[in-house]
């Protein structure tokens, strides 16, 4: 699949050999393009996943699997979008299917999927604020709730006094009722 | 919608203590259960409800066919935020007196999900629990112990208490059991008016018992029945490691605990130090 890519795309794209299949990086401008020749020339016609990373510094990873029922290649695209704002157009226009990932992907990591028909939250509860898949989204339960499972053996259930509290990893240290 | 609040009607407040007694008894042993299975927990409920741990033998029936016909509602999984209003609803849905058993570390508090964005951290945030049974997840055992544990509170309950708080108690709450949840363990036990087992265990016992009766199974060809009967049926097969005969003759065929505690069952699962 190697030679399609660079065939059609020239260095635009990045490849990379992984051990589920081909790895293949675009630019954000060639999402679109290289998701429907993925699907037209290299037959992946079943859209299994899409989903983001959170790279920190270098902004959002985006990647889609894609599969090839005939063929029964694996195919990962993915694109890298910037932090401060992320955007990339819809692929709902090449695989239908595409759409709820997209929400999902919206929700969790706030990538702004342009042209998606209903971009509106999936799986969170109404009313939920934040990005919770993102690496800086703070886990307020470790704030307000002591870890309700088993101490240790000797320990009573209402914290060790002697050792000094740690703060819950990924906490700011101005939060909570021990800050 | 404000709904008047629950309450009980004369005959049932004024009603003498054997008739409450009564039906505190009959309430205790016809408890239709609703699951809400929400995780990996609902696997073990399904267990617990099968044949091998059976909880109907306890009376409690999963047949209901929603929570207005249920009586005791047992939460069994990750109840998230999403989720939450829906098991309110439901909950609510259920005719008073209504009972719940949170199943599972999940339920109780959250569980391994404690500090997710998403996770409710223990369904007694939303509904009244009545028992927790702690695990991840809980063996079916646990659930039975915690079903007789709801017997008991049953028991002893006053209706007229549970509504107004002015009932009195119908009875004093059993004393606990020094009992492990382990009895419940028991291994399916033979009939006890089979032969004890002697030597001769190859033959299968119905066939001594009344040969050439038309309901007769077809004795297994072969050399099959070697193993003792008994022995089949145990559900932990290094029970025997220790070199003791898993045989009994003077067994108890009770099946709700609290009767006859022998050794056996207290050994399954422990070293045999
Ligand atoms: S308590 Fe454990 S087994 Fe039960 S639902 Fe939670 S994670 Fe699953």
């Amino acid at each position: 699949m190697k030679p399609a890519w660079v065939e059609r795309f020239g260095d635009e794209v990045s490849t990379e050999e992984t051990h589920g299949g081909l790895a293949v990086g675009v630019p954000p401008e060639l999402w679109v393009e290289a998701v429907t020749f993925a699907r037209d020339e290299l037959a992946c016609g079943f859209f299994d996943w899409l989903t983001g990373v959170d790279e920190l510094e270098m902004g959002f990873a985006v990647v889609a699997h894609l599969y090839s029922l005939e063929r029964r290649h694996h195919l990962l695209v993915r694109t890298r979008v910037p932090r401060e704002d992320p955007r990339l157009p819809t692929v709902t226009g090449v695989y239908r299917g595409a759409g709820w990932h997209e929400r999902e992907t919206f929700e969790m990591f706030g990538v702004v999927f342009e042209g998606h028909p209903n971009l509106i939250p999936l799986l969170l509860p109404d009313g939920f604020e934040g990005r919770p898949l993102r690496k800086d989204f703070v886990l307020a339960a470790r704030v307000a709730k002591p870890w309700p499972g088993a101490k240790e053996p000797g320990e009573s259930g209402h914290g060790a006094p002697s050792r000094r509290r740690v703060r819950p990893p990924g906490v700011p240290d101005d939060w909570g009722p021990h800050a | 919608m404000d709904l008047p609040p629950p309450g009980i009607g004369p005959l049932s407040r004024l009603a003498p203590k054997p008739i409450k007694f009564v039906l505190n008894w009959g309430r205790r042993y016809s408890l239709w259960v609703f699951n809400f299975g929400l995780a990996c927990c609902a696997i073990e409920f399904i267990a617990t409800s099968m044949s091998r741990h059976d909880f109907i033998r306890l009376g409690v029936i999963p047949f209901a066919p929603g929570p207005r016909q249920a009586d005791l509602m047992v939460v069994s999984g990750t109840v998230s935020d999403k989720m939450a209003p829906a098991v309110r609803r439901l909950y609510e849905q259920m005719p008073e007196p209504k009972y719940v058993i949170s199943f599972g570390a999940c339920s109780n508090c959250g569980g391994p999900y404690w500090d997710s964005y998403c996770v409710t951290k223990g369904v007694d945030q939303i509904i009244p629990v009545d028992v927790y049974v702690p695990g991840c997840p809980p063996r079916p055992e646990a659930l039975l112990h915690g079903i007789v544990h709801l017997q008991e509170k049953i028991a002893a309950e006053s209706l007229g208490d549970r509504y107004t708080g002015t009932g009195e108690p119908v009875a004093p709450p059993p004393p606990p059991r020094p009992l492990s949840a382990t009895v419940l363990r028991r291994p399916i036990q033979p009939p006890p008016e089979a032969e004890p087992l002697s030597t001769e265990a190859a033959t299968p016992l119905v066939l001594d018992a009344a040969p050439g009766a038309s309901t007769q199974p077809m004795p297994p060809a072969g050399d099959a029945p070697q193993a003792s009967p008994n022995a089949a049926t145990q559900p932990v097969p290094g029970t025997d490691a220790s070199g003791r005969s898993t045989t009994r003759g003077d067994h108890d065929p009770s099946i709700i605990p609290g009767l006859v505690d022998d050794e056996d069952d207290d050994q399954i699962g422990r070293s045999s130090s």
